[in-house]
């Protein structure tokens, strides 16, 4: 399998630690990859760094073979891009927005077009500053599909957008990537990524953590549960099931972190008397600094 | 809160400002070189400017004691000062009411518990704040000129002064209220120059005709053009002064009832939604056009440039012979009107003051153009753009051709609607001095042009203000220097001073070169900093 996108040492420093460091990455031509990290992270700066829209402080890109900065409208012409930000386009209607930027993509099928606008429910009619956020973005996202691109780079693309428009987005993923397309996806949203990726790459802080597979994936996930009982807690059996952790009782109420799969807490408690039970996923950010922490003691701990 | 609003009018202060300054400085410097100093030559000087007033009752005020440079500045600065802040107080309060709106700030104002109220209140204190500070530099330029040559009437003045100032805000105060009932910011301009230009017009209308007297007092431009306090033997008008203090009270209580029963973003009356047909705005095929798509999305700012300079070609040609004919016998006038003109004075005129006045308006559409590619840069346009297979030297290309064609066509309409007044009025003019000078207006806006391409190519935030500021600057340069004897290098400064006389001298070609130069060197520039600039930060 080729690579869609490479790059070496990128780097792009703004100063007092804010930017993007030496990240080495490549994605395969025909996957769908995620790129996770919470706010301010990086993700929006290394898709600049792809699309040539910023330079790298040092470091190389190259698309499909090609420098993103030298060879930058090369590059574009097999790319659909969804930027983070909506731009402004005042009075211009929908359909001459798209008739504005499908002229400088060129290649656009009128068919799939219709089709596109038709599945995102998008009336091309009205005036873009009568759009809502989430308007916005589906006409964005008609913009970067429209001329069936190579590779896909899109910068949070479901904000804003309502459910049933996010799974009409992963099935437009799905389908492009059946046809042979490369989605380049960021995202803060962990549910997300596992939605539709094949690969993960996590950034934070400007610097990339880990790739993984949507299986490494799992391990990264936590959940804070709560669990009530009618009667007796079963203290020990909770504390010594496998990825369960930060175990505090109140009086027949326990709070627990589980990393992982939930099978090893359901065994420890299943001879017991459970009244209630929730769950919740903490914010990514909140993922990140527990599993990073966790593993930086361990890391220091095995040193000592 | 109050702080807040005023650093919102910083801007449109210290611009306004120094236009009341320049302007009543300009004026009061002037008087004693076109009027002279004898009591005789000053008659005759005041009978000449009170017949050219009844022929500019659009612009200037009616005259009162021209004979003194303290009636002079106040006809002739103050009077045409009306139409200025008018600009500035509409374009205030749209983007005091919808603007804010729009970019959120009120959400963030009212989410930190500042009443609705108390917010009407700031903005409107703010911006009479902004405006007092305005007024008075434009009395500091009036005493900086008058002192040089005359006693100055300092409390004439403070009056005049105050009178300007509730006319600014009176104004805002209006357009504010108005720009409660509309949609958006557009919406709000329109209405706000709509009500204010009719306001305008009645004054205007008892300027012209006395029977229309008691018309004329539902506008606040004859609340301030009652009082005649600079000039000796004026006065303050108290009803004047009493009805703007009394409409910005009301005005600004409306606004703050108006904005407590709408939603924010919202119009006071929303009307039902207009049902939208699928064939509604069709996309143009100009839009699949390098330059036609630019000048389509350019074509309301092209189209209102045009008409704006044809309607002031016809207007300006037409009034030729009735000013020439009241204003030829003025000292120094004939001179004036009849150098170079080979002896016609109609010549001169048109020479003198059409192309004078087609060169503002070529700088200003220049400035217009520069603004809306700075916008297409911080909207996040210009990155939609460049995430497209194109270059970014074609940006500038596309720029720098679309400016070249929307200049032209403002040129060749304007030009042709002079050479047609002209003709119907039967004023005869050399058909190749016209054009000369008509073409030449193409290189003189594409300086502008290609300075903003530059400053807006890194800078985009600062273009439409520094070319603002370069554009005044030239201005002022080629009014003041042959009035302070400046040298000629520093004239040759003004892009004005570069443009020459062409229709009555031939081409300046040094002029000519160095405005190809700049042009040539501000669009290079600018290919070369879009280059290696980072776009959507």
């Amino acid at each position: 399998m080729s690579e869609a996108i490479r790059t070496h040492g990128l780097t792009k420093d703004y100063g007092a630690g804010r930017g993007l460091f030496d990240l080495d990455l490549e994605v395969r031509a025909g996957e769908v990859f995620g790129y996770l990290g919470p706010n301010g992270a990086g993700k929006t700066t290394t898709i600049r760094q792809l699309m040539g829209l910023a330079y790298p402080t040092r470091g190389s890109a190259s698309i499909f073979g090609l420098d993103c900065h030298r060879q930058a409208v090369e590059v574009k012409r097999d790319v659909g891009y969804v930027p983070g930000e909506p731009p402004q386009f005042g009075g211009l209607r929908g359909r001459e927005v798209i008739a504005y930027l499908g002229a400088m993509a060129g290649g656009v099928d009128q068919a799939h077009l219709k089709e596109l606008v038709e599945r995102l429910e998008l009336d091309v009619s009205r005036r873009y500053r009568e759009y809502s956020s989430g308007n916005k973005k589906k006409l964005l996202l008609v913009i970067a599909f429209m001329h069936q691109p190579r590779l896909l780079i899109l910068d949070e693309p479901t904000s804003g957008l309502d459910p049933l428009n996010q799974q009409e987005f992963y099935t437009m993923v799905r389908e492009a990537r059946q046809r042979g397309g490369t989605v380049f996806l960021s995202s803060h949203v962990l549910s997300e990524v596992e939605h539709v990726c094949d690969r993960v790459g996590i950034i934070r802080a400007g610097r990339l953590v880990k790739v993984a597979s949507l299986e490494d994936l799992h391990e990264i996930r936590l959940h804070r549960v709560e669990i009530e009982f009618a009667g007796d807690v079963p203290v020990e059996p909770i504390r010594r099931a496998d990825g369960v952790d930060g175990v505090t009782i109140e009086n027949h109420r326990v709070h627990c972190v589980v990393r992982g799969s939930f099978e090893p807490l359901m065994a420890a408690v299943a001879g017991a008397h459970v009244v209630n039970l929730s769950s919740h996923e903490p914010s990514l950010e909140d993922t990140f600094l527990e599993y990073y922490s966790e593993a930086r003691t361990e890391a220091v701990a095995s040193t000592c | 809160m109050l702080r807040n609003a005023f650093r919102l009018h910083r801007w449109g202060m210290i611009g306004y400002g120094v236009v009341l300054c320049v302007s009543t400085y300009v004026q009061a410097a002037a008087f004693i070189q076109v009027a002279g100093t004898s009591a005789a030559g000053r008659a005759a000087f005041a009978a000449s400017m009170t017949a050219l007033a009844g022929q500019l009752p659009y612009i200037l005020p009616q005259p009162f004691r021209l004979d003194t440079l303290d009636g002079y500045v106040q006809w002739r600065s103050y009077g045409p000062l009306a139409l200025v802040v008018m600009i500035w107080a509409i374009a205030a309060a749209a983007a005091a009411v919808r603007g804010d709106e729009d970019k959120q700030l009120v959400d963030y104002w009212l989410a930190a518990r500042v009443s609705r109220a108390r917010l009407v209140a700031s903005r409107l204190a703010a911006f009479g704040l902004a405006a007092l500070v305005a007024a008075v530099l434009g009395l500091l330029g009036y005493l900086a000129g008058a002192a040089r040559y005359e006693q100055v009437n300092l409390s004439g003045a403070a009056g005049k002064v105050l009178t300007l100032w509730l006319l600014i805000v009176t104004l805002f105060a209006l357009c504010y209220l108005i720009a409660q009932l509309m949609a958006s910011i557009r919406g709000a301009q329109a209405a706000g120059t709509g009500v204010v230009v009719v306001l305008y017009l009645i004054d205007v209308l008892g300027r012209t005709n006395h029977s229309f007297d008691g018309l004329s007092w539902v506008s606040p431009f004859k609340w301030y053009d009652a009082t005649t306090v600079l000039a000796p033997g004026g006065h303050l008008d108290a009803a004047g002064v009493g009805l703007s203090v009394a409409l910005i009270v009301v005005a600004g209580v409306l606004s703050a009832l108006a904005f407590a029963h709408r939603d924010v973003r919202g119009p006071l009356f929303a009307l039902p939604p207009r049902e939208v047909s699928p064939k509604d705005g069709a996309p143009s095929p100009l839009l699949s056009w390098p330059v036609a798509r630019l000048l389509y999305r350019q074509r309301w700012i092209v189209a209102g440039w045009t008409l704006i300079t044809a309607a002031m070609a016809v207007y300006m040609v037409g009034l030729a012979h009735t000013v020439v004919d009241s204003a030829i016998n003025l000292p120094g006038m004939r001179e004036f009107l009849t150098h170079g003109s080979g002896g016609d004075p109609y010549r001169g005129f048109i020479a003198a003051f059409w192309f004078g006045i087609a060169q503002l308006l070529l700088a200003g559409f220049a400035v217009h153009l520069v603004s809306g590619w700075a916008s297409d840069d911080t909207e996040g346009i210009l990155t939609s753009v460049l995430s497209m297979a194109v270059h970014r030297w074609g940006v500038i290309a596309e720029r720098a051709a679309a400016a070249l064609v929307g200049i032209a066509v403002v040129v060749a309409v304007g030009s042709v609607a002079a050479a047609a007044m002209a003709a119907g009025v039967g004023t005869t003019l050399d058909a190749a001095a016209v054009f000369r000078a008509s073409w030449l207006l193409i290189p003189f806006a594409l300086t502008y042009a290609a300075v903003g391409a530059a400053v807006s190519a890194d800078f985009p935030r600062a273009a439409v203000g520094v070319l603002g500021v370069l554009a005044f600057l030239s201005f002022l340069v080629y009014e003041l220097a042959p009035l302070l004897k400046w040298p000629a290098w520093a004239a040759d400064l003004s892009v004005q001073q570069l443009y020459g006389t062409p229709f009555l001298t031939g081409v300046f070609w040094n002029g000519l070169w160095a405005m190809l130069a700049i042009v040539a060197v501000g669009f290079g520039l600018a290919t070369l900093l879009m280059q290696r600039r980072e776009v959507g930060q």
